[in-house]
Formats: C-alpha cells, structure tokens, sequence
C-alpha cells in the first residue's frame, strides 16, 4: 500500500447547469507529501476532492489514491483514505465521544479497540473535555477539531482536508496546523489540503498547486512560486496627475529582479526582498521627483497573485 | 467486504434509535394525535355506534385502526426526517466516505424507523384496551393489526425515504409526509361506507389503499376471522410497499452513486 495521488487528464462537467469544474487537470503527489491547491471560491477545489475520495464520478480521465482506481475501486480507496469536507459531517445528537466510537467500529475496530482509539483521538484534539456534550452544542471551532479526528480514526494513508481552517479563529487554525504538520512528519502520512490562503499553503505544504477557474495554472514548492512571484509586495498609489507612464517605465527599468504591474490606479511591485526594495523604489521616486500618495509595503494576497499570472500570461507558468 | 452488512446495519439502526429517543418531539406529537383519535371520536362519536349499521359494534374498536394508521405513518415517516437530517448535516457524506455497506446507511433509519412504529402501534392498543377495547379474534387478532401497521409503515417509510433521499431538504420530505395524512381521512374514517353521504368521498374512498387498510383491521378486531376481508389490507400493502420501496431503492441507488 502506498500513499500517492497520480491524476491524469481529469475533467468534470456538471451535468447541472453544464459547468466544467475541473478541466484536464493533471497532478502527481509523493507518498508522505505534503501537498496543497491553492485556488478561490468556485476554482474547483471542492470537486476534485470530492472525486478523489470517490463521491462524486469523474467526466473523463482517470485517478489513483494510495495504489487504487477512485472510479473502479472505491471501497479499497475508502479503507485508506481520510477526509474532512468543506462542510463538517457530524451527527449533533451524539457526543463527541460516541461518534468517534461509531467511526472506529465502522472501520472495523473491535468494541473496546473502538473505545480507545476514540479515547486516543479525544486527547489528540484536545475534546477530552467536551467528550461527553452533544456535538449540536460546540463551538465551529470544535466541530471542526472533531472532524479532523474522525478522518483519522483508521490512520490513513492519505489524508484530504477540504479548507480545514476556512472561518476558524487564529488559535483553532494553529491548533489544526500543528495537528498536521505533525500527521505529516512523525506518521508520514500523505496530506491534500485545498486552501483560499497563500499563507496557509506556504506555512504547510511542501509542494503548491495554483488553481483558477478548474485549471492548474502554476505548480512548484513554496520557495519556487515565490521566487516567479515574488514573495513580498510594494503597492504604490502615484498622486493624480503624475505621469504613470513614465513612474513605471521608470520602476521596470531601475528595479532588479522585480515585477511591476499596474492594477487600477495602483502600481503592483512583485520582489523578493521587499524591505532592500523598497528602499531602492524610494530612492527612484526621489531621483525623478516623482511624487506619491501612498507605499505600502505587504506579502501578496492571493488575488495580487492570479493578477500576476493571468497579467503575464498563464502559459509560463505551466510545468 | 459485504460480510460487514449485518454488522453495519445494527451500528446504523442503533445510532439512529439513539438519537430519535433523544429527540422526544420528534415522535411525541404524532403520538399524541393518534391517542386523541381514540380518546375524543370515542367520546364524541360513539353514539353512531347505536346506528343499525353498525350492528352493535363497538365504536372503540371501530376507530382504532384510524389511530393506529397515524401512529405508524407517524412513525415510519421518521426514517425520512433522520435520512434529511443527516444529509443536511454532511453526516450522510461522512458515511459515504467510509467504507460501511451502502445498504446499511440507507437500511438503518429505515429499520430504527419500523422500530418507531412498532412502539407507537403498541402503546395506542395498549391505551385502547385501557379504554375497555375487546378484541373479536382476541390476541391472534392484535398480532395481526400490528402485521399490517408494520406492513402499512413499511410502505409509507419507503416513500418518506424516497423522498429524502432524492430532495435531501427538510421542508420537501415533510411536505411529502402530508400527502399521506389526508389519505386517513378521503376514507371510512369515522363512518362505514353505506353511511357516507358524499358521492366525491365515497369515490375517494374506494380508491384510497387506506380504506383496505381500515378494513382488514376492523374484520378482525369486530367481525371475526373472515380470510378475504382480511386480505383486502394485506394486497393493498403488496400493492403500494412494491411501489414506494423500488422508489426508495432507486433514490437510494441515485443517492449514493456518484453521478
Ligand atoms: N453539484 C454541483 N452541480 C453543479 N455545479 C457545481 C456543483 N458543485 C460545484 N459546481 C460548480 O463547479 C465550480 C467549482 O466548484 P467547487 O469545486 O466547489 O470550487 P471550490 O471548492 O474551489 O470553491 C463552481 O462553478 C460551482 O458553481
Ligand atoms: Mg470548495
């Protein structure tokens, strides 16, 4: 048994309102990989997962998880897989306790291996306390932690995490990373997280793919996507009047290593060093007296990100 | 793997009996409406018992089966209300994404919801005995009232099952469980056939399964053992359970297939 992914030419159109969510997408993912798609609401993160944890068929192309065919062997899939959903799949009328139990003994634990596995996991996600309240009565937080164990109730191979910290407050999404990072390195367990946060991505994965709109649109490490996009931004809002023409043409040619482009009334630096940059932008505007209302100085957003690459055109950036 | 059928059953049965009992209003109401069938039309109606048709039979008995009706669709419609609620909660999704039998997770609230049934059915014969109900066919009579609720349940559970599976929404399954209630009524409810006044009813009536139903109840709880009578309720079953269960089994089918 392995814990690889291997994706080949995968489509899917809703039969439904005809959409095409995920459009010859191709992807491999290592055994014991951290890997996540990074990518906004309705770029098609949702439907691959659900796919690759067979509940949903594919249009055409073909998918392995941890040695198996998702269309032709689902039940073997099942056995090795975990995943937790956008949406938290718990029963509010049971306690936290009784539905990792029910979890356990779906997966074929015994009574009593099924008791401590539950006991185990109550302790992992830190719900020891909370183990004999209905789960209707917990916070999104809590929920969320619960679902994380349940999908880990059989020790997957290969875990899916659908969004896992989307709406989490900054302590549960630190809890949860830990979690992973840990299932990740002392188990080496294989995990495919989708994420709308750059930030997310780059903290967790070890390799990122970028979709839009049910296409890849860039893959590579954290450390190689940012190197193409920069991984800091100087945002620069030029005084009325000014002539931004020249402000740019000025910027491309006296910056090294670094991406100007202009986004509405703005002019978008993508480098790599922001601060040594930006004392180089300073020193330019100075030079040429040209006159500002604003800098700022950020890590790129993801929407400063999908401007940059459709701005140059995706084509570059496919492997 | 499908060894694990038996196994996954029970754990889904037992999981869904648990939360039905933890959710009292989701069967007491029901189940106070059919009480108050047997308690107010006994005490208001029984008067027309006295009518030459009725052959001096007992009222009690007479509207019984109009109580036990609504207690088991009562009951086999909580197999629908559980399936929604799971669907809704992403609960149903959980158990698709394990590798329990497909079966089971469909077969469990059905079962737990039959189980449902089973109890109401008991407590309103239980309440009708403590009315002072006297039984022609005596105890071999009640097994067979209790045959054909569970027969009648099954039948409504697979269209409350049907319904959920294929709407996965709260307010359609329960919208569907209403058109079942008027059935009670477009029937022999409160009076026998010959004493129906209206043309319309007396159609509705003959065309209505519950008015079988009804019937080979009241054969056995009034008349006595008169086979052909009693097997009007046992082909009417036949008839809609075929109909409603290949319903739920191809909603099921559609609902756990991946399309
Ligand atoms: N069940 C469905 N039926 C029809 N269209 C769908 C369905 N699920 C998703 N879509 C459409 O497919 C596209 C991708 O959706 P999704 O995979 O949920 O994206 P993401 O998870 O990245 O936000 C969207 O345009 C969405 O509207
Ligand atoms: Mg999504």
């Amino acid at each position: 048994m392995n814990g690889k992914i291997v994706v080949d030419h995968l489509s899917k159109t809703f039969k439904k309102g005809g959409v095409q969510a995920v459009k010859d997408v191709s992807f491999k993912v290592e055994e014991g990989e951290f890997f996540a798609f990074l990518g906004p609401n309705g770029a098609g993160k949702s439907t691959i997962v659900q796919i690759l944890t067979t509940l949903m068929n594919a249009t055409s192309g073909t998918a392995f998880v941890a040695g198996f065919d998702v269309i032709k062997e689902p039940e073997k899939v099942r056995r090795h897989i975990g995943a937790a959903l956008q949406e938290t799949g718990v029963d509010p009328d049971l306690t936290g306790r009784e539905m990792l139990e029910l979890q356990a003994w779906i997966f074929g634990f015994g009574k009593r291996e099924g008791r401590l596995r539950a006991e185990e996991l109550l302790d992992i996600v830190q719900l020891t306390e909370a183990a004999e309240r209905r789960i209707g009565r917990y916070s999104g937080g809590m929920r969320r932690r619960l679902d994380l164990a349940l999908t880990l109730v059989h020790e997957p191979a290969v875990l899916f995490l659908d969004e896992p910290t989307t709406g989490l407050d900054p302590s549960n999404r630190m809890a949860v990373w830990e979690e992973l990072r840990r299932l990740n390195k002392d188990k080496g367990t294989t995990i495919f997280l989708t994420t709308q946060y750059l930030e997310e991505a780059d903290n967790l994965a070890d390799r990122i793919s970028i979709i839009n709109d049910g296409e890849i649109v860039a893959s590579g490490t954290p450390k190689e996507l940012k190197a193409r996009i920069g991984s800091d931004l100087i945002a620069l809002t030029p005084v009325d009047g000014g002539d931004e023409d020249r402000t740019l043409h000025l910027l491309k040619s006296g910056l090294m290593d670094a991406d100007v482009i202009r986004k509405q009334e703005k002019i978008l630096i993508y480098v790599e060093e922001g601060t040594r940059q930006l004392l180089e932008v300073a020193r330019i505007l100075d030079r040429e007296n040209i006159e500002v209302e604003d800098i700022q100085l950020s890590s790129p957003t993801l929407d400063d990100i999908f401007l940059k690459i459709t701005g140059e055109g995706k084509r570059s950036y496919e492997q | 793997m499908s060894s694990n059928v038996w196994r996954d059953t029970w754990l889904m049965t037992r999981r869904n009996v648990k939360t039905t009992l933890r959710n009292p209003f989701s069967f007491i109401p029901n189940l106070m409406i059919s009480a108050f069938f047997l308690l107010v039309y006994e005490g208001g109606l029984s008067g027309i018992s006295q009518l030459p048709t009725f052959e001096g039979a007992n009222y009690l008995a007479f509207i019984l089966p109009v109580s036990i009706v609504s207690a088991a669709i009562g009951g086999a419609g909580g197999a629908g209300q559980s399936i929604v609620k799971d669907i809704e909660n992403g609960f149903f999704s959980r158990l698709l994404l394990t590798p329990a039998s497909r079966l089971s997770i469909v077969l469990g609230p059905i079962i737990a919801g039959m189980l449902q049934l089973f109890v109401q059915t008991l407590l309103i014969i239980g309440i009708a005995f403590l009315l002072g109900l006297e039984v022609q066919t005596g105890m071999g009579g009640v097994l067979f009232v209790l045959l054909i609720a569970i027969g009648w349940g099954l039948a409504f559970a697979g269209y409350s099952a049907g319904v959920a599976l294929r709407t996965g929404n709260a307010q359609a399954a329960q919208a569907g469980t209403f058109i079942f209630f008027p059935l009670i009524f477009l029937s022999t409810t409160f009076v026998p056939y010959e004493l129906i006044d209206a043309q319309w009813l007396k159609i509705a009536a003959v065309i209505n399964p519950t008015t079988y139903i009804f019937e080979s109840m009241r054969t056995v709880l009034i008349d006595g053992w008169v086979f052909w009578d009693m097997m009007q309720g046992v082909i009417a079953i036949t008839i809609v359970s075929t109909l409603t269960i290949t319903f739920a089994a191809v909603s099921a089918k559609r609902a756990v297939s991946r399309g």
